[in-house]
């Protein structure tokens, strides 16, 4: 809880140091106000092992990162607030600035990262950019049952969500998503998501994805989403 | 005729448990091989214990929309055979004394096991929601206010954590208008995006209930109707619990 006060501390003096003309950066083309600390600020993380992730996700963990030795495959890094280049693509297309959003966002984090050590979702997400297509590594805690003793299948959909978004680049939006539950999930496994883009057309991206067991002899559910890069030029009003 | 006793039922089932008598009452749904009627669904599942925090209720972090929304319904609860539907920390709660099929989950009791959409603790800051379900239409309605912990894009809902809330609610429908249990297909399409901290109402319905499969859909709509947030379809796989006669 200390960590999200300062945290919303310090975006509030990064904006206030903005707005009395503090030097502007490079990278600064656009000109949306900075909702979110700079990049100087340090920030967790949280793809990378802790005590909660069972032996089966660190076995695994190592094995990615080995083939991530050659440069085939990256490791993706994952924050609790997105980066202030993700950020700014999305407040130019989305947020009105009259409202006083600095208050509520402040305490705002990305979902899939509020939790705890093992309670919510561990996951880690490697890259393959020359297949275009990504590994999902994923570890449901307590916190996300839904039958008991099974994970809930709208945590399994939130993660289905990020493993397709994975996939793409940039700004983008969820537009539809199809999922298929074949068996469920028991609470506190580790399943395997791969996920593939599988056609662009414009600003539609069309990717799918399966969860599998980590032997890999069950299949627990097949998806397909569709995503919409969003466009810097336009607002959503 | 056969409507009005139904409601008849469900509204003193809700007051208190009825005894073996729910049984006599005619099925709702001759093709359907699950014999427990709604209204005994309903008085079994919808028991508000006293043990368990029941988190369906007003607390301080509930706005002013929420809130004359949850009383409307509350209203409805007395006077047109609508259910508000409890909602524990965990699904084992509404489940006390019966158990699940075999193979399909480890039977054992863990005390930390939280239902997903009640696993952020803090008032306020993630799932603030309320079920209220109507059983002689087999429908619901979800009012859900989003806390800050459920971001996705910047200052708005990420489309899992609504994704999993219309999951939940499809589920409970689900239940209580069949022993509907496991998703096995969930579809979604996003429209809008729901501004943190304002009142999104989701309105689910039984479609059609065929081959031991419920079909459901929900929209998920400002409470005034005008912007359609998002539009998904569930089918669950109707499984009957059997009495655990080991635990009682």
């Amino acid at each position: 809880m200390l960590r999200s006060c300062t945290a919303g501390l310090r975006s509030i003096w990064a904006l206030r140091g903005r707005r009395e003309g503090a030097p502007r950066l490079s990278t600064d083309l656009q000109p949306a106000r900075r909702l979110f600390s700079t990049e100087k600020v340090i920030h967790k993380d949280w793809a990378l092992p802790n005590p909660s992730w069972s032996k089966d996700l660190k076995l695994l963990f190592d094995q990615f990162m080995k083939k991530c030795e050659d440069g085939s495959w990256e490791r993706l890094p994952s924050y609790k607030r997105r980066s202030t280049q993700e950020s700014e693509d999305f407040t130019t297309y989305f947020l009105d600035p009259k409202l006083g959003e600095e208050e509520r966002l402040s305490q705002a984090q990305l979902f899939t990262r509020g939790f705890e050590d093992g309670l919510g979702f561990e996951y880690v997400i490697f890259k393959n950019n020359d297949e275009k297509r990504t590994v999902c590594l994923f570890q449901g805690g307590p916190y996300l049952q839904g039958v008991p003793g099974l994970l809930h299948g709208g945590a399994m959909a939130t993660m289905i969500d990020i493993a397709l978004g994975s996939c793409t680049g940039g700004a983008v939006m969820t537009a539809n998503l199809n999922i298929n539950f074949k068996r469920p999930v028991p609470l506190c496994s580790v399943v395997v998501i791969n996920s593939q883009l599988d056609k662009l057309e414009g600003r539609k991206l069309f990717l799918s994805c399966n969860v599998r067991s980590v032997d890999e002899k069950t299949l627990y559910s097949e998806a397909t989403g569709l995503f919409i890069k969003v466009d810097p030029e336009k607002r959503s009003t | 005729m056969l409507r009005r006793g139904f409601q008849a039922a469900v509204i003193l089932g809700h007051h208190g448990t009825l005894p073996g008598a729910t049984h006599l009452l005619p099925r709702f749904n001759p093709a359907s091989a699950f014999g427990s009627s709604t209204e005994s669904l309903v008085s079994r599942f919808c028991q508000e214990m006293t043990k368990s925090k029941n988190y369906a209720l007003p607390n301080a972090s509930w706005g002013p929309d929420m809130l004359s929304l949850y009383h409307e319904f509350l209203e409805k609860t007395k006077t047109n055979g609508w259910v508000r539907v409890p909602s524990f920390r965990s699904n084992r709660d509404h489940i006390q004394g019966f158990k699940l099929p075999l193979d399909l989950s480890a039977n054992s009791d863990k005390s930390d096991w939280r239902l997903f959409t009640r696993c952020i603790e803090r008032e306020g800051q993630g799932y603030e929601y309320v079920i209220f379900f109507q059983p002689s239409e087999k429908k619901s309605i979800c009012l859900f206010q989003p806390g800050p912990y459920l971001e996705g894009v910047p200052g708005f809902v990420h489309g899992g954590s609504l994704a999993a809330l219309i999951d939940e609610t499809f589920s409970k429908t689900a239940y209580l208008s069949g022993e509907g249990l496991l998703t096995v297909n969930f579809n979604i399409r996003f429209k809008n995006l729901i501004p943190l901290g304002s009142l999104a109402v989701l309105n689910v319905n039984v479609e059609k209930i065929e081959d031991q499969k419920m079909y459901l859909s929900c929209v998920t709509q400002s409470r005034d109707q005008q912007t359609v947030y998002a539009k998904a379809s569930g089918t669950f796989l109707q499984m009957h619990l059997e009495e655990d006669s080991s635990r009682q």
